[in-house]
């Protein structure tokens, strides 16, 4: 009897363990991608990524001192300290990470939640921030490190993490404090170069942000990369437009929006910001007529066109 | 108490704030080009209740940053690098989301939490609120 006893208090007890311990558990991506081994055959690591030592609390800071030194910007843990950390979390908010890059003119971007993507940017020269849980979901500990190397073939991963600048563990290891930290990972990229893995809409709502920080020259570059890639990208070639017309150059803005209205007729929008790029070049009559388009389309915005349409002809009325 | 003294001060501050702004944050009407923004994002219909809404958000955020120690001269460009997406979510769950900071586990909570299991395997008896059932034969 004594003995059953004892036998259900530790099943028991095993159960709520085994709860906490593998709560969450799933098959791992890891399987997944050994077995895909031959795509990376060789080691890869990357040499020339600085290491900064984390202080205290700081894996934030340190961490986002390296992805953006990588892009050449000189910024030091200590100078993003006021930009990121939050002294009573003791630590640093995503949100944060990911708008700290903007001001630093570079280009934010969150990868999909697959190991394949973390590599592949690896390989392609972008050291990759992820987000862990070194612990339990129940008692988290969450940090920064960034993703510098991997070897496939001996199922390792090289982080740059904490005071260790080879952070070597097992692949699996990684995935599953990656796991708790919800898969999140960003690379950091010069507005000239598109991440590897870049799918158009999402890459293109990471740039249209940096126009509130009026960081015209590093969206134009962006969005002007972005139409090497999807070369009829409404958003890119009118996020271009804007973009030169923004940094006073109107003829440019005239061809980026021309090309768009080309490209898609049935866009207002890009009527409306021709005839406006137009009616500043003093190209009235062209801009009456792109504005008539933009009206007679309609839409969402109509409002607007009617006042450019309106400011162009008051001002042929005058002139006459 | 002491609880909800550190609520209230957060709260009052986002609702003054947030008065002010109704007042003050009225959306500049854009003259001639349609943004970037506007175009990329789908959603246009509330685009003026969203303007006022935005505003709310991100003097709520600054009042949140401040309170959670922030160099009140850093706030202002801490929010304005953040979409008005970022700035919603902030404002809503600043103190939910992770912040990667290595602050963990203490010796504390882990031997508390050990404690706690031994006790319910039976094999200690700490705290009251573990019932230990006697089955009789």
């Amino acid at each position: 009897m004594r003995n059953s006893k004892t036998a259900r208090a530790i099943s028991g007890g095993f159960f709520i363990l085994s709860l906490l311990v593998l709560s969450g558990c799933g098959t791992l991506q890891t399987d997944r991608v050994l077995q895909s081994a031959a795509a990376f055959p060789q080691p890869v690591e990357l040499t020339a990524v600085p290491f900064f030592p984390q202080e205290e609390y700081q894996c934030g800071p340190a961490s986002l001192a390296m992805v953006l030194n990588a892009t050449n910007a000189s910024v030091t843990p200590a100078g993003l300290v006021p930009e990121i950390y939050l002294p009573e979390r003791q630590g640093s908010l995503q949100i944060e990470m990911v708008a700290s890059v903007r001001r630093h003119g570079r280009i934010p971007y969150v990868l999909r939640p697959q190991l394949e993507s973390v590599f592949a940017e690896v390989a392609s020269g972008n050291p990759v921030l992820v987000l862990q849980n070194l612990s339990f979901w129940w008692y988290p500990k969450w940090h920064y490190a960034v993703v510098v190397g991997f070897d496939l073939s001996h199922g390792a991963i090289v982080l740059r993490s904490g005071r260790e600048e080879r952070h070597v563990i097992p692949i699996e290891l990684f995935e599953r404090t990656w796991r708790r930290g919800d898969y999140w990972a960003m690379v950091a990229m010069p507005p000239d170069r598109l991440p590897f893995t870049a799918e158009e809409t999402p890459y293109l709502q990471s740039v249209v942000p940096l126009e509130r920080l009026s960081r015209w020259q590093e969206t134009a570059s962006a969005y002007a990369a972005a139409l090497k890639r999807w070369p009829k990208s409404l958003v890119a070639q009118l996020g271009l437009g804007n973009s030169r017309y923004a940094l006073g150059d109107l003829r440019g803005a005239e061809e980026a929006f021309r090309k768009a209205t080309q490209a898609h007729p049935e866009s207002a929008d890009a009527f409306n910001n021709l005839a406006q790029a137009l009616a500043d070049q003093e190209h009235w009559a062209k801009a009456r007529q792109a504005a008539r388009r933009a009206v007679e389309l309609g839409g969402p915005q109509s409002k607007t066109y009617r006042e450019t349409l309106q400011l162009i002809e008051t001002h042929i009325e005058k002139t006459n | 108490m002491e609880k909800f003294r550190r609520i209230a001060k957060p709260v009052s501050q986002l609702l003054v704030f947030g008065l002010l702004s109704l007042s003050l944050h009225l959306p500049a009407a854009q003259a001639g080009m349609i943004g970037t923004e506007t175009i990329a994002n789908a959603a246009q219909a509330q685009q003026n209740r969203a303007h006022i809404q935005e505003a709310l958000n991100r003097d709520g955020v600054k009042a949140a940053l401040v309170a959670r120690g922030v160099d009140p001269s850093q706030v202002q460009a801490r929010v304005d690098s953040l979409t008005d997406e970022e700035a919603q979510t902030l404002s809503g769950k600043i103190d939910q989301l992770p912040a990667g900071g290595d602050s963990g586990l203490s010796l504390l909570v882990f031997v508390f939490i050990v404690l706690l299991i031994t006790d319910i395997l039976g094999f200690t008896n700490i705290f009251p609120f573990v019932k230990h059932p006697a089955h009789r034969p």
